[in-house]
Order: C-alpha cells, then structure tokens, then sequence
C-alpha cells in the first residue's frame, strides 16, 4: 500500500528524520541513536530496498511535518485579514482572533441571524470567525430578545466576545455607516428616507437630513453613529436595479473603523 | 444491529441534529462548543488553546476540560467511536474504493494479522511470518503454545541475520531485543512487535499545535480541525443555498476536509491531536474495555490463529497480541468491533478492567517502551 509510496515521497525526509533524530534527544531511544549514526548511507539503501518506514521514525516523520505545517499556519498571525465589522464585545480585534475557536455558537445564537462567518476573501486567518452582515436585520444589543445583553456575547464559551463591564448599545461603536452618494437615492432626488426613518426608529438619530435639493438627502452624523446596521438593512438602492446600475453594495454600508482612518 | 451500524447511525443522528440547529438557530452549538445557550461544553482542544492563545483562565473552558477528562477517564476515546463525523466521513470514503481494492485491503490486513497470531503462538518462528506477510499461505495453522517470549526472541533473531551490518544490536536485554526489528523499518506492517513509547505521533502533532498557538497566540489548529470543519461545510453550503452568499469558501472548507482525510491517511490513529489529548488520559482509564475469556478464545483455547478482534479494530488495537498492534488499549473508542467480530463470543467488555490475561501483557510491555524510551 502507501507505506511503500511514502518511503518513495519522503526520502528526503527520511534522511532529515535521522538528523534530527541525533539532534533531539528527547525523542531518540538507546537504538534509535545508533541508527541516526549509521548515516545517510543506511538511509539510501533503504530507499533502494523500499522498506517501509519504521514506526519511530514515521511518528517523528509526522510530528515534524505535523509541528512545522501548524507554525506555518500560525504565521497566517502576521499576513492578518482585511477588518471586518466584528458582533459586540468582538472590538478588540486581537483578542477576538486570540479567543475565538470556530465553534460557530454564535451564529446560532444570534435572533437576527446578523452574524455570519467571515469570507476567505478577507484573509485566511479571519475565515469562518465571527462577522456582522446588516442584508436582514440589525444588531439593538437583543434590546427585545434579552434586554439588551447581546446573546451572541453571553453564549460565547471561550469570550471571544466580551463587552467590558457597562457597555450598553449606545457606547459601543461596532462600525461607522457610509453613504454612498453616487449610488444613493436620495441624491437622485428621488425623495427615499428608509435609513433616516430606520435611525430614528432605532433610537439613535444619527442620520441628519438636508435640505439642498429639491428633496432631502441623508447624512450620516458621525458622533452619534454606533454601527448597528439599520439603515443598512432597510436600504433599497440594490433592489432599484435599473437606477443603481453596477453596484454591488448598498449606498449605505457600515464600515468597520479601521478602514475609515 | 450491530455496533457498527449502530455507531454510525448515532455519529450520523448527532451530526444531524447538531446542523438542524445550526441552520435554523436552536443554540446547540457544535461538537466544539456543545450545548444549551451559554452552558457549553467546549472542545477541550479548543479550551486549552484558547487559554493558552489569551494568557487567561476562561471559566467555561476549564469546567469543560475537567468535565471532558472525567468523561474519557470512564470512556476512552468513546467520543471517536460514538460521536465524532470523521470517522464516519472516512466510512463515506470507503464506499468509494472498488470491491477488488476492498477486498485487498481486507485481505492484507488478515494476513498481517493471521501471521501475528501463527509467529505470536510459535508455529514455526520467523519463517511463518515470512510466508504469512508474502502470500497468506498458511505454513503451520498450529501448533504449541510457546511463550511470547521466546517468539519474539526467534525472530529478532532472524532480523539480526536478514539486516545484516546494519543491524548492530548488540544489547541483550528485552527492551533493546523489542526495539531491534523496529529499526528494519519492519514494525509498520504489523509483523513485528512494536516499540512502545509513552508518546506517539498523535502527539507530537498535539504538541506542535499548542506550541505554534503559544508562539502565534490563536488557536492555530481550530483552522484545520476536519471536526469543524465538518460542521463550517454545512454552515457555507447552507449560506449560500439559503442567503445566496457566495464565497470562495464554500470550495476551500470542504477542499481542505477532504485533503485531511485522503492525504493524511489514518487520521484518528496517526495525526488527531484530540485523540491524542483523550490518549493522555485515557491510559490512565480502567473502565468497560474489552477483554478476552481464554478459555472461550479461539488461539488459547483451541490453538487456532483468529486474532479477528485485531482485524475489526478501528483503532489499530491488537487485543489478542497487544504488543503487535499500532496502539494500545489506551485508544479504545468503546466501539463494540471486536466484541461482535469474535466467532466463539469471547471478548467483553465489563465495566471493571481486569489486570489479567492479555490486558495484563500489554501492561507489561509499555512498561518495557518506558524503560527504552527513558534510556
């Protein structure tokens, strides 16, 4: 079978496998020891001989492979991922990355089905982690659900997602909404006021309207803005195809921070 | 019913269940964080990793560990056997092999096993294993019983002989005489008694997870946990089916599941460092493993070589011969193999452990690894 085939794969390996072997002691036996210094030649003739792979050396094989493919994943840390807009108590983005296992207990958790796993396309390390996306709903804290403790913060087990003592929907920002003018409405004067009118349903009036055109248009107060989506998730600009011909976002998307400095 | 099937259809059922929730938000989590709402039982991996990634104590996670040590203390690695969908995707896999490479496989594995039994039961020496291991001819069906010991004494010696130069070997104790044939390269093929180490490979795959997670400070093997990303499958495929979300995902998660099980074959023996977490303590475990009644036991019963209950075992256990097998009753998943697999109803699994007969032998000889590997 494919013992035979791996000695052919890993032959070079093998050889690696007996230098470390003399070098790890911690690993070698008494006779392991003395079959890292028969050397390499030993090591050619086996190969010659296609012998299958002894059971030391193939768990050393394999410890070492397996050891060396998980520090190369781990260095996955350092080329990061694109920022996301993260579920409360997901803000401190390192912690989050440190913490959270992929048990994907907060998707279910959440009432609103407003987490989902992040895309590959946002960087390996971030894939299948925790993200918000506002297409259907928005994220109030589960102000009706659980009286403003979010569940996807209170299911977490490893606290991954951790508000500090106090926070409450109005102090913590998740992200900061965008208006995107070019594609928006409004300011085709055609009158639209969803967002505006999901803000302040939403209890936070962070969209002003001005009145410059003939009809108002919304933007978007920076101060006030916490990133809960709603006025993401009522925005019609995708589905007035024919007006907003080429978009592929909403004309207003909540952005996380880091993207905005 | 028998266990197998059984086995499956109860992996299968909780795998169901567990996406029914996933998908329709019922909050019961995964296998890496199982439960009601906020009471979860987390993957102890998963737990010590990410208190390890951190630098924090996480209440939740350490109950979990405690609670999982205490579970496998009792049941082994009955979590593989019973539970876990990797096994059962492999079983999947299976299905994909041609009957005749099927009956190959079988055929190899009874004839490794078979000549474990004829050399392990003094037949002939080192000359039945030969034949055995090159055409399953059967040199010698019996014959006396001799001592184990003197088995593996003929055939280190004829190793000697058959390595030649490069078999130095000159020590005269039993530990060094188990290790020697290990150093042919003959011990995969089950031919040979293995060497037994406190630690094999699962571990040290285990322990290249936690240090790469220390060193990186996340849970760097949560990224490729085959378990989770099991259930990540389910969860992009439903997406995208449900909410339309495309993502390239949906091809690298079930990409990298399936890469796992094809490439890095024996996954559960050889790489899983959750198995190989569950080995730390199960060893230590002295409840409901399989024992053999030797008055009932084919081989030292009627001196016929079955060793059946070493063919059926999942987790590469040789019961009748544990000293042969790649692991140890250590690794029991509880699955039940070996107790429907036995022809005369010999192997049971009581609830105490008994230190006797062959379970007695396998104590004996990771002893023996202990001492090799301390020297």
């Amino acid at each position: 079978m494919s013992e035979d085939e791996k000695v052919g794969a890993h032959g070079a390996d093998a050889g690696t496998g007996g230098a470390q072997e003399a070098g790890g002691p911690a690993f070698a036996g008494g006779a392991r020891e003395a079959d890292a210094a028969a050397g390499g030649a030993q090591d050619a003739e086996r190969r010659r001989a296609k012998e299958p792979l002894s059971v030391s050396r193939r768990s050393l094989l394999i410890g070492a492979g397996g050891t060396a493919a998980l520090l190369g994943l781990g260095a996955l840390r350092y080329a990061g991922h694109n920022p996301l807009v993260r579920p409360p108590g997901g803000q401190d983005e390192s912690h989050l990355v440190s913490a959270c296992i992929r048990c994907e207990k907060c998707y279910e958790a959440c009432p609103r089905g407003v987490i989902v796993p992040a895309h590959v396309e946002d960087g390996l390390l971030g894939m299948r982690s925790p993200a918000l996306s506002f297409d259907d709903g928005w994220c109030d804290f589960c102000a009706q659900e659980n009286g403003g403790v979010p569940l996807c913060v209170a299911t977490c087990p490893t606290e991954a997602l951790a508000l500090p003592e106090g926070a409450v929907a109005q102090s913590t920002v998740l992200g900061l909404a965008v208006i995107d003018e070019a594609q928006c409405l409004a300011f085709r004067d055609t009158g639209c006021r969803y967002c505006y009118d999901a803000c302040v349903e939403a209890g936070f009036d962070a969209i002003e309207l001005s009145t410059e055109g003939a009809n108002p248009q919304p933007h978007v107060i920076e101060d006030k803005c916490v990133g809960c989506g709603a006025c993401e998730s009522v925005c019609v600009s995708l589905k007035a195809g024919s007006i907003a011909s080429g978009a592929t976002k909403r004309a207003v998307v909540v952005r996380p921070l880091e993207t905005l400095e | 019913m028998k266990a197998s099937k059984i086995r499956t259809v109860v992996a299968t059922v909780v795998f169901a269940v567990l996406c029914i929730g996933l998908v329709v938000g019922v909050n019961l989590g995964t296998l890496s964080g199982f439960g009601w709402n906020d009471i979860a039982a987390l993957c102890p991996l998963g737990a010590i990793a990410t208190m390890i990634a951190t630098k924090t104590f996480v209440p939740r996670a350490a109950v979990s560990i405690a609670i999982m040590a205490v579970l496998v203390f009792f049941v082994g690695r009955a979590f593989c056997g019973w539970v876990c969908p990797v096994p059962v995707l492999d079983r999947v896999r299976g299905f994909f092999r041609s009957p005749k490479k099927r009956r190959q496989l079988e055929e190899r594995r009874r004839n490794e096993m078979l000549g474990i039994a004829r050399g392990e039961m003094g037949a002939a020496g080192a000359s039945a294993i030969d034949a055995a291991a090159a055409d399953g001819g059967d040199a010698a069906t019996a014959g006396d019983a001799a001592p184990a010991a003197a088995g593996a004494a003929a055939r280190t010696g004829a190793a000697q002989t058959a390595g030649g130069a490069a078999a130095p070997a000159p020590a005269p104790d039993a530990a060094a005489a188990a290790a020697a044939p290990a150093k042919h390269g003959c011990a995969s093929c089950g031919g040979c008694k293995q060497t037994r180490k406190k630690l094999d490979s699962r571990h040290y795959v285990l322990g290249g997870a936690l240090l790469s997670t220390a060193v990186f400070g996340f849970p760097v093997f949560c990224l490729v946990c085959p378990i989770g990303l099991t259930f990540a499958t389910v969860l992009v495929l439903w997406r995208l089916f449900a909410f339309g979300d495309m993502t390239w995902s949906v091809v690298l998660v079930p990409a990298v599941l399936v890469a796992e099980l094809v490439f890095l074959r024996k996954w559960c023996t050889r790489f899983c460092p959750l198995a190989g977490l569950m080995n730390l303590v199960s060893r230590f475990g002295r409840t409901w493993k399989p024992v053999i009644d030797d008055a009932k036991c084919l081989e030292t019963g009627k001196k016929t070589p079955c060793s059946r209950c070493a063919m059926a075992c999942d987790a590469d256990i040789n019961l009748r011969h544990p000293d042969y097998g790649e692991r140890t009753l250590a690794d029991c998943t509880r699955c039940r193999a070996c107790v429907d697999a036995c022809p005369t109803g010999a192997v049971s699994m009581p609830f105490t452990f008994k230190k006797d007969g062959a379970t007695g032998q396998a104590k004996v000889v990771l002893a023996k690894g202990e001492e090799s590997s301390a020297r």
